[in-house]
């Protein structure tokens, strides 16, 4: 039988928004911003680190939220998909994925574009290689990968110009 | 021969209309849907492989706090049901037959309140012994998996026997006479792992019934076959069950066939509140009936000494697992496959399906065929080599070819083999010097096309806008997409005119859902014809207004317009807006299928329809491998490919098709293997411990289309896609593992472990 985890009130900042909760010290972030904020463009895949759907960035760097406590994440900047654009404007990447046809069911779709976003950030000219090892986090069972990479690799060079 | 309508569609940048929903986030997934007041289910599962149920009580859990319902057998009408063998029940009655069998359903207020109701039902078993391997299962003194085989329902056609489930062959020629008469006989063995599916997005389900009608959404691949799933199970006409499919995560076969709406609602109906059911990925390994089949293979090949096969023997046993699901036709597709696209006149082609206590084996991408082709291509290989050939010229000299009898005594019509070949081949820089410990390995698979009743309407408003509403089901392939760009060319419209109606069984007609490749094949007839009713209401009233014959107008660029005169037209949008005050345009299509091809010539027995194949699929891969010799680790260098898939509508989904397909190749050639314990329980029900491949992992791959128009088959000469890309793969890296290593690997998937294994058979001692 599970043990009852005492709850806690706490502020969850999610896209620039603050959001109080109330949830159990042992609950995970990616079921607080599903449930709770109600933000479903985080997608649970695997609930232990491995494929990557959940990922949201947390002040920037790239976590798996399935198996982050919701309570660590108290002041910090929590970014998921639904913060990526700007106003109705798409962001570069979101666009590009598109238009290379590197999106085909969509789920780790969400994952893929703030790891790519994540490595974008700490290398604004990566090279073929350094793509495809930065999102090897995210597995992807649609595209063969080739149209991701080639879409991120557009951005990087669009955000370059 | 190729219309001149197609340019348009098939040079077309292609964006999805449901790619902003995907990128955003906004789609919704089933997982994503919360309706007030839902319950969450979990399933007792059975986790011993096989047992008899000697005491189930599940009084306990009934009365927890929080426990809306808890249900078993005993609780659902008395149906035994199976796509082709009726050996399958919602919940385990008497015994149960592999550890993810479901045994009773909760529903509770929340997650943790439903684990513990599980936890708290009491199953009490006998064991009874285990058959974990399918040459065990075919032995006379085998324990049987199912004491009453012989009572359930099925085809009279399928041959069935004890724990096999399915025996198919074909029969051609004289084989033994000619394999007496060849020159060389070769013989091999190989044996292949079950390996699974694999979808990103588990499987969910939820269900709220309103009054005696229940509406089901879920993740399936196949909302009609899911609605007669429910409605068989559950005794309800379809008129009481309504199937909605949000965006799909993907499928890969694994959500095909009907799978847990029937649960859901039965729970949803005794706890009067909406039920909601999302697995977990260890679950998604262990319950579905739906796995990649491990096969065993026996093959032998007679060959002239001047190259030509003139004989073959192969022997395959396919696990069946548990349950038959949707596998009763593997067993004479793995027989085709086990032939290959070969020019053979003397045949003998066998395959058993046999019950094991593992997880059922179920529709996964191209089933039969990636593992066959692995297979068989290894040892086409082997015959080559017996021969001193190289092996791309013995599959030139031995390959079917245009107008000419395949192995099962079929004869196509125009296809391109013989130009995937030499295409693969060329992009691959085959006979090119290569780096020390890279070589490159060649293979060639088929695949059918398979032809279904299909239906879709179309309806444009007033404003010029339109709808597509159909039955087909999107899960992630585009295909779905794509149905725009066929309506948009036959109207003279803009694909982004169209909104997409799709995945409500209620809202459209009858589709087959997305499962075999046949989405674009029979769904885009449909719409094609739907459309064709309402381009004949556009004439009409464009004739009118332009004092010209209706045979003479023209639709073309949101105009309609007389042919010859660009300047004597009327905006089909102007049109729309009369119609909308008389006669609505409206159009529905469904029209009939593709007539079936037929074989001559041979004898089969167990013959489901599987030996002649319609509009027939095929591909040539060729793949450059790196080996590892300290360690046995292969790394995939490029996969150059070529594919004859006919007339190609979207270039951009069809290229993502081959490219993904190749990257399920990859993992099923070296890492995507089921592993059982001595229990005949998974070993390795893990993403970390069943490894797909990643980005790192993926090479560049040549994606080349040989595009033969194909009369009687797909809209505008196309044939199907989807699995295809799927097949030749593993095949082409065992080939060249297998001239790096100096033999074949003879088991699938040639993990490390299994390649060094090989590589240092001859040191042992």
């Amino acid at each position: 039988m599970s043990q009852a985890f005492e709850s806690q009130s706490f502020n969850l900042n999610v896209n620039g928004v603050d959001y109080p909760v109330n949830v159990e010290m042992d609950r995970n972030l990616l079921s607080v911003i599903r449930t709770e904020i109600g933000l479903t463009g985080t997608k649970e895949g695997c609930d232990d680190c491995e494929c990557g759907a959940c990922m949201v960035l947390l002040d920037g760097q790239p976590v798996n939220s399935c198996s982050y406590l919701a309570v660590q994440a108290q002041g910090r900047a929590i970014t998921t998909i639904e913060g990526v654009m700007t106003g109705d404007e798409m962001h570069p990447l979101q666009r590009n994925i598109l238009e290379e046809g590197g999106v085909q069911c969509g789920f780790c779709t969400p994952g893929m574009i703030l790891s790519a976003h994540a490595l974008l950030e700490r290398n604004a000219a990566p090279s073929e290689e350094e793509v495809r090892i930065g999102l090897s986090g995210n597995l992807c069972r649609c595209t063969g990968y080739t149209k991701i990479v080639a879409a991120v690799q557009r951005t990087a060079v669009e955000l370059r110009s | 021969m190729t219309p001149s309508a197609t340019a348009q569609a098939t040079t077309r940048r292609f964006v999805r209309a449901d790619g902003p929903d995907k990128v955003t986030g906004s789609g919704r997934y089933t997982a994503d849907l919360s309706l007030t007041g839902t319950l969450v289910a979990k399933f007792r599962y059975a986790q011993v492989s096989h047992a008899r149920i000697t005491k189930l009580d599940v009084s306990a859990a009934r009365a927890m706090p929080g426990v809306f319902a808890v249900i078993t057998d005993a609780d659902v009408p008395d149906v035994r049901f199976g796509p082709m063998v009726q050996d399958r029940r919602l919940f385990a009655r008497d015994v149960v037959r592999f550890e993810g069998e479901i045994v009773a359903a909760v529903a509770a207020v929340d997650a943790e309140t439903a684990q513990r109701a599980v936890d708290a039902i009491v199953v009490e078993y006998s064991p009874l012994p285990i058959v974990n391997d399918v040459e065990s299962a075919l032995s006379p003194d085998s324990p049987l998996v199912h004491e009453d085989w012989a009572d359930y329902g099925a085809p009279g056609v399928m041959v069935r026997n004890r724990n096999d489930a399915s025996y198919a062959s074909i029969a051609k020629g004289d084989v033994d006479k000619a394999l007496a008469e060849a020159d060389f006989v070769v013989r091999s063995h190989y044996e292949s792992d079950g390996c699974h599916a694999a979808p990103i997005e588990p499987r969910a389900v939820v269900a709220q019934w309103e009054g005696n009608k229940v509406t089901i959404w879920t993740s399936t691949q196949v909302p009609f076959d899911a609605r007669a799933g429910v409605c068989e199970t559950l005794e309800l006409p379809s008129s009481r069950v309504r199937i909605i499919v949000p965006h799909l995560g993907g499928g890969f076969g694994g959500k095909c066939g009907f799978h847990y709406e029937a649960h859901v609602a039965a729970l949803a109906r005794i706890a009067k509140r909406p039920v909601k059911l999302v697995f977990s990925r260890r679950e998604e390994f262990l319950a579905p009936d739906k796995r990649r089949e491990g096969i065993v293979y026996d093959f032998e090949t007679g060959v002239k000494a001047d190259g030509t096969i003139i004989a073959r023997k192969a022997r395959l046993v396919i696990d069946n697992g548990a349950y038959t699901a949707d596998a009763g036709f593997f067993s004479q597709l793995a027989a085709m496959h086990a032939l290959g696209p070969y020019k053979i006149p003397n045949v003998l082609s066998e395959a058993h399906l046999a019950y094991t206590n593992h997880q059922p084996s179920g529709s996964v991408r191209a089933p039969t065929a990636p593992q066959t082709c692995w297979a068989l291509e290894s040892h086409t290989d082997e015959v080559a080599n017996k021969l001193g050939m190289d092996p791309v010229a013995f599959r030139k000299l031995n390959a079917v070819d245009s107008n000419v009898e395949g192995p099962s005594g079929q004869t196509y019509g125009e296809i391109g083999v013989q130009q995937c070949i030499d295409a693969a081949t060329a992009a691959a820089g085959y006979g090119k010097p290569l780096a020390d410990d890279e070589a490159i390995g060649v293979a060639i698979g088929w695949w059918p096309s398979f032809a279904s009743a299909s239906g879709a309407y179309i309806k444009i408003d007033g404003d010029g806008s339109g709808q597509i509403i159909t039955g087909a089901q999107e899960c992630g392939t585009g295909a779905v997409m794509t149905l725009r760009q066929l309506a948009a060319d036959e109207l003279g419209m803009q694909p982004e005119d169209f909104e997409l109606v799709y995945q409500d069984t209620s809202a459209a007609p009858y589709d087959m859902g997305a499962t075999g490749s046949q989405t674009l094949f029979n769904n885009g007839r449909a719409v094609i014809a739907a459309a064709g009713q309402i381009a004949d209401q556009l004439r009409e009233l464009a004739a009118n207004k332009l004092e010209a014959a209706a045979a003479d107008i023209v639709l073309a660029d949101g105009m309609a317009h007389v042919a010859g005169s660009p300047d004597r037209g009327v905006a089909i949008a102007k049109l729309a807006a009369t119609a909308a005050n008389g006669e609505l345009l409206i159009g529905h299509g469904s029209g009939p299928p593709p007539p079936a091809a037929k074989a001559v010539g041979n004898t089969c027995v167990g013959d489901i329809g599987m030996t002649a194949w319609r509009a027939p699929q095929f591909s040539c891969h060729a793949v450059r491998v790196r080996l590892d010799r300290e360690t046995g680790v292969v790394r995939v260098l490029r996969v150059s490919t070529a594919h004859d898939s006919g007339t190609i509508i979207n270039h951009t989904g069809a290229q993502g098709q081959v490219e993904g397909g190749v990257m399920m190749g990859i993992g099923q050639a070296l890492t995507e293997g089921t592993k059982y314990d001595d229990q005949a329980r998974q070993r390795n029900a893990a993403l970390l411990e069943y490894k797909l491949q990643t980005c790192a992992d993926a090479p560049p791959i040549d994606v080349q289309f040989v595009e033969i128009y194909t009369p009687d088959a797909g809209p505008r000469g196309a044939k199907s896609l989807a699995e295809a890309p799927n097949v030749a793969t593993a095949a082409a890296i065992g080939n060249a593992i297998a001239k790096l290593v100096g033999s074949p690997v003879r088991r699938l998937p040639m993990t490390a472990e299994r390649v060094w294994e090989t590589i240092n058979a001859g040191n042992a001692s």
